[in-house]
């Protein structure tokens, strides 16, 4: 029985969540012991098993918890496991998760998935690749965000400090399209080709590219350069990484010319980038303007390796770009799927 | 109406922090900065305005890897054994 106002009635419970401070605004899907032991079989997990802990906070996170809050979020069981290796890539010392989880310039945690169990498990490379729509996409990330919510302290207004923060805190999630120039993004970065993996990635500005009339690289690239050094980027004061994410028509350009990936990355560090005095114009550098800064570029990528380069999405001649958060105060951790769904 | 809790306790339950001193009157600060711009400076200043009021004096430096990384044990322990009041926190 599911009568209004019972035990049983399933908008209570959702009410109920919401009076908890347990949602991200979205109603939850109400757990139940049984829905929670699913899930934590859709990984193979017991409850009190470490995921990580963010020590700073103070915070472990423990499989039980990681289960519950991705039941809330709507997954399937069977995106437990993505669910924890990102969750475990947040962890990573590397990632330094305190700086992109609370600073004001709130990012949204993007999720890179590799590998086959993205095409096993539906997560959406093609089309409106960052939109709504798709199941895995939008609960997978949004799992992971009521975990930095509800159990690694990152509520908003608390140790979430964001001025705008972005859509893309609610989830973002997308796989690489198996269609490819070059080697996937994760082989790129040392795994197999037969892994399965996540690549947590902190940005929080998303610029869609469009160049349709170029048929050669450099005037594609120009346009991504452009976008990934913009006078407000946080990049301005100190390298990070940037994040391209290539649209099918534009990497048949890249392809059609035969460059690589390392091209295509060498390129784009070689010219995103101004001139000193166009940053100091603006503010983003302390100095008065002298005739040497007019003609002095200041680069805002340090090395090829830390633009990263992902295809993805549809039709049409889009690319997207992602400015990273902060300086090199977190880096991109990409985390082997371990254990595949029951 | 079974609501599951989906938050997790802290770690370590129960922090306790050592009492404030009742005087400033010759102790030894420490200094935590962040890497955020002018933080460095503005601790240095503080500290040169506590040094001229209260005889303070500073004997711990500290200079995280940044605002985003947590203090290592290392710091903490010189901090614990090297001063008696620590200045950190520099935000935007």
């Amino acid at each position: 029985m599911n009568e209004p106002g019972t035990a049983n009635d399933p908008a209570a419970l959702i009410e109920a969540y919401y009076e908890a401070g347990f949602t991200d605004g979205l109603p939850v899907v109400p757990p139940s012991e049984t829905s929670i032991a699913a899930m934590l079989a859709g990984a193979g997990l017991r409850g009190d098993e470490v995921i990580g802990e963010i020590r700073g906070r103070n915070a472990r996170v423990t499989a039980d918890k990681v289960a519950l809050n991705a039941v809330m979020a709507g997954c399937l069981p069977e995106y437990l496991p993505v669910v924890v290796a990102a969750v475990t890539g947040l962890c990573h010392p590397d990632f330094s998760y305190h700086g992109p989880a609370s600073s004001t310039g709130g990012s949204a945690m993007v999720l890179i998935v590799n590998g086959s169990l993205a095409e096993t498990l539906g997560i959406n490379s093609g089309h409106n690749a960052f939109g709504q729509g798709h199941r895995a996409n939008a609960t997978i990330g949004r799992a992971v965000r009521l975990v930095m919510m509800n159990v690694m302290n990152t509520k908003p207004g608390f140790l979430d400090r964001a001025t705008f923060g972005t859509p893309g805190k609610y989830s973002f999630c997308f796989a690489e399209r198996p269609e490819h120039p070059w080697e996937p993004f994760h082989v790129s970065r040392g795994f197999a080709a037969t892994d399965s993996t996540v690549t947590v990635y902190a940005s929080n500005s998303l610029h869609q590219v469009f160049n349709q009339l170029a048929s050669t690289p450099e005037p594609i690239l120009a346009c991504y350069a452009d976008a990934l050094c913009n006078l407000g980027s946080p990049n301005v004061l100190g390298f990070n990484e940037g994040l391209v994410v290539m649209g099918f028509e534009h990497a048949e350009v890249m392809r059609a010319a035969g460059w690589s990936r390392r091209d295509v990355q060498t390129w784009l560090v070689e010219h995103a980038r101004r001139r000193v005095a166009e940053f100091k114009r603006a503010g983003r550098l302390t100095g008065d303007v002298t005739p040497a800064d007019e003609t002095a570029w200041r680069y805002v990528y340090e090395a090829p390796e830390d633009i990263l380069i992902v295809c993805a999405g549809g039709a049409g001649s889009w690319s997207a770009c992602l400015p990273g958060w902060g300086k090199k105060w977190t880096r991109s951790i990409t985390t082997r799927i371990d254990k595949e769904p029951a | 109406m079974k609501i599951f809790d989906p938050t997790s306790k802290p770690v370590d339950a129960a922090v306790t922090l050592p009492a404030r001193p009742a005087s400033l009157r010759g102790l030894r600060i420490g200094l935590v900065e962040n890497k955020k711009v002018n933080s460095s400076a503005i601790l240095e200043k503080l500290a040169e305005r506590l040094a001229a009021r209260h005889g303070t004096t500073v004997t711990v430096r500290n200079s995280k890897r940044s605002m985003s990384h947590e203090i290592d044990d290392a710091a903490i322990a010189a901090l614990r054994g090297g001063a008696d009041v620590v200045i950190s926190g520099i935000g935007d």
